[in-house]
């Protein structure tokens, strides 16, 4: 059966000190098209070191990182960078906004990669913007907006190209409840509406329950692989 | 590239100020090296110079004009000798020569008289011609007499020269100065023969008018020949090269002045690589989200080198256009050393080049930074 993700044997070690600190040590790991999952562990246990890896942002030491049928390991620096540009959304911690532009103007930031015409992009933009119900902040620069429309504006940033594979390194890390809820639902409708397949890092119990599948990781091993016994139902809004 | 330029109102405008500043500084500077360099490179090859072999400050004798007039190839010899007194004070320098007034002004096309008469002048035996830049800095004007304290030809009453103006006059050519007096060579011989001044009658150079299609080098070697055996040898060299020894007698200003320029620039280099190293810096985390988007290496060095260049030319082509706006007004008060100073095209030019390069230099090393970090780095780093 074909994975969107399909990692065998990866490796990945850092150097600290003169010493050498392995973080994942031959894993193998499949993730199917189409679901959200939450990856779970506990601080430094290599989750964003993981999500890197299939994320194009770094290439592992050794083993294979198969995501759509792409091996990411041996992609060269140039094709790399096209192949995240076509394939992946980014969503951080931190939300990563540029700071001098526009809400509008990071959401465009990726679609310049793109062969759209100015036109079609702009549209594609103001569409992702609307879809996390920012439609009317668009010119607003992310320092005027509060840290849950931060975060939604980097939502629709990662959305903005239509990306199969949406990686969120732990996005509710920095906002308060009902801020993080708002995103978390979004993040759930990504994915129920339009198929949007997510990796979520987090170690909050109550983001992981939005999700339909839990995978911990422990010192770079994995853990299991287990369907959400206690699934939130999302709001269920009509798209 | 703008909006980051944006981002930070007061270091960007600090920044573009200095460069600024500096192209301002240097167009300037080039300007007036320009001006300087300009009397050798406008000089004419229709006039030749006699001195003395020895030196500018040893005389020749009087008698050397009618041998020297037998040389093919010659139209005319006017005698000029250096007079070095000054007026009222020594500190209002500037130059008189006593010259032929018949050969004078013919030997110089490049002079206009613009108020008084040159016959006037030419049938006195008192009367001087000045230049329009000792009018406007003194006020003398046609009538006037200008008593002159002679310093290598002091009168024997004590009294000071007097000379009548009879005529003024203007240039064309950054060769010639517009701050000299002239009087008639006669009346200085007249007065030391008659005895009522001191010194020696002599020559510094003749004047030598080539005749049209006449070799300039050839008449020079002719006329160096007729004397080498004595009983004082001389030296004849273009135009040209006789402004060349009085510019390198001004203690190579040119040289001075250009390392002036190199020392701004130097500064100014300084000043801006620091804010693109602040600037590519501050926004490692940006980077790292770029190319986490899909930006490449080579983009992402590009931005940042694109931002120095817009930041330099910016500056560079403000401290130009002003250099340009205030052109006439420096011209004005440059004129008496500099005649034939101006911002051409090629000094906005050599300021909008350097502003271009510093602007490169200074990006280049933030942009090779940034185009190396990984985005995993820069994203950590950044945090
Ligand atoms: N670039 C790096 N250089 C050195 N050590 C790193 C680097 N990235 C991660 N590490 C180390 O690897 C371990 C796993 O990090 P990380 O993947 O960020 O864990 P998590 O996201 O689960 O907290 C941590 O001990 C961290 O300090
Ligand atoms: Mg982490």
């Amino acid at each position: 059966m074909d994975h969107l993700i399909d990692l065998r044997g990866v490796t990945r070690a850092y150097q600290r000190g003169g010493e050498t600190v392995s973080v994942l040590d031959g894993l193998d790991l499949q993730m199917d098209a189409g679901s959200f999952y939450a990856l779970m562990g506990p601080s430094g246990s290599g989750k964003t070191t993981l999500l890197n890896l299939i994320g194009g942002l770094d290439r592992p030491d050794s083993g294979e990182v198969l995501v759509d049928g792409t091996d990411l390991a041996h992609l060269g620096g140039s094709a790399l960078s096209r192949w995240r540009a076509d394939h992946v959304g980014f969503v951080f911690q931190g939300f990563n906004l540029l700071p001098v532009l526009s809400a509008l103007d990071n959401v465009l930031l990726p679609l310049q990669l793109t062969p759209l015409s100015r036109r079609a992009r702009h549209e594609q933009a103001e569409r992702a913007l609307a879809l996390v119900g920012l439609g009317d902040r668009m010119h607003h620069k992310p320092r005027e907006l509060s840290g849950g429309q931060e975060q939604r504006v980097a939502i629709a940033r990662a959305i903005a190209t239509d990306p199969t594979l949406i990686l969120a390194d732990e996005p509710t890390g920095d906002l308060d409840r009902s801020s993080a809820d708002a995103v978390l639902e979004l993040l759930a409708r990504l994915n129920e509406e339009l198929g949007k397949t997510i990796l979520m890092v987090t170690h909050d119990p109550l983001a992981a329950s939005f999700a339909h599948r839990l995978v911990h990781l422990d010192k770079g091993r994995l853990g299991r692989i287990e369907d959400n016994p206690e699934r939130r139902p999302t709001a269920g809004r009509p798209a | 590239m703008f909006r980051n330029l944006l981002a930070h109102p007061v270091r960007t405008v600090l920044t573009g100020g200095s460069v600024l500043l500096a192209v301002f500084l240097l167009c300037f500077l080039r300007a007036t090296v320009t001006a300087l360099t300009s009397s050798v490179e406008q000089a004419s090859t229709q006039r030749l110079w006699v001195q003395s072999a020895v030196s500018l400050l040893v005389d020749l004798p009087l008698a050397y004009e009618s041998k020297i007039k037998q040389v093919d190839g010659i139209e005319w010899v006017c005698k000029w000798q250096w007079f070095g007194g000054y007026y009222k004070e020594e500190s209002n320098f500037f130059a008189q020569f006593g010259v032929d007034p018949e050969t004078m002004l013919k030997s110089y096309p490049e002079m206009e008289i613009v108020s008084g008469s040159y016959e006037e002048f030419a049938k006195s035996r008192t009367g001087c011609m000045i230049g329009l830049d000792l009018q406007r800095r003194y006020g003398f004007k046609v009538g006037d007499r200008v008593p002159i304290v002679g310093k290598i030809f002091p009168r024997k009453d004590g009294s000071p020269w007097e000379f009548e103006v009879k005529a003024v006059y203007r240039t064309t050519s950054a060769a010639i100065d517009q701050g000299t007096l002239y009087f008639p060579f006669d009346y200085l011989r007249e007065s030391i023969e008659g005895g009522s001044a001191w010194g020696d009658v002599g020559i510094g150079v003749f004047l030598v008018k080539l005749r049209p299609g006449a070799d300039p080098t050839r008449v020079a070697a002719a006329i160096d020949l007729l004397f080498d055996r004595g009983p004082q040898r001389v030296q004849t060299t273009t135009e040209a090269e006789f402004s060349r020894q009085f510019v390198s007698m001004m203690g190579n200003v040119p040289l001075l002045l250009q390392s002036i320029g190199g020392a701004v620039l130097f500064a100014i280099f300084f000043a801006m690589l620091n804010t693109m190293l602040m600037a590519g810096r501050e926004r490692t985390r940006d980077i790292g989200v770029m190319k986490a988007l899909g930006f490449t290496d080579a983009v992402v060095f590009r931005s940042l080198l694109g931002e120095s260049l817009l930041l330099c030319l910016l500056g560079g082509g403000a401290g130009a256009g002003l250099a340009k706006l205030v052109e006439a007004g420096l011209q004005r008060v440059m004129s008496a050393q500099f005649p034939g100073f101006a911002i051409d095209a090629a000094t906005v030019g050599v300021g909008l080049g350097a502003a271009l390069v510093i602007g490169t230099l200074a990006g280049l090393g933030p942009g090779w930074r940034a185009r190396g970090l990984t985005p995993v780095a820069a994203l950590r780093e950044g945090i």
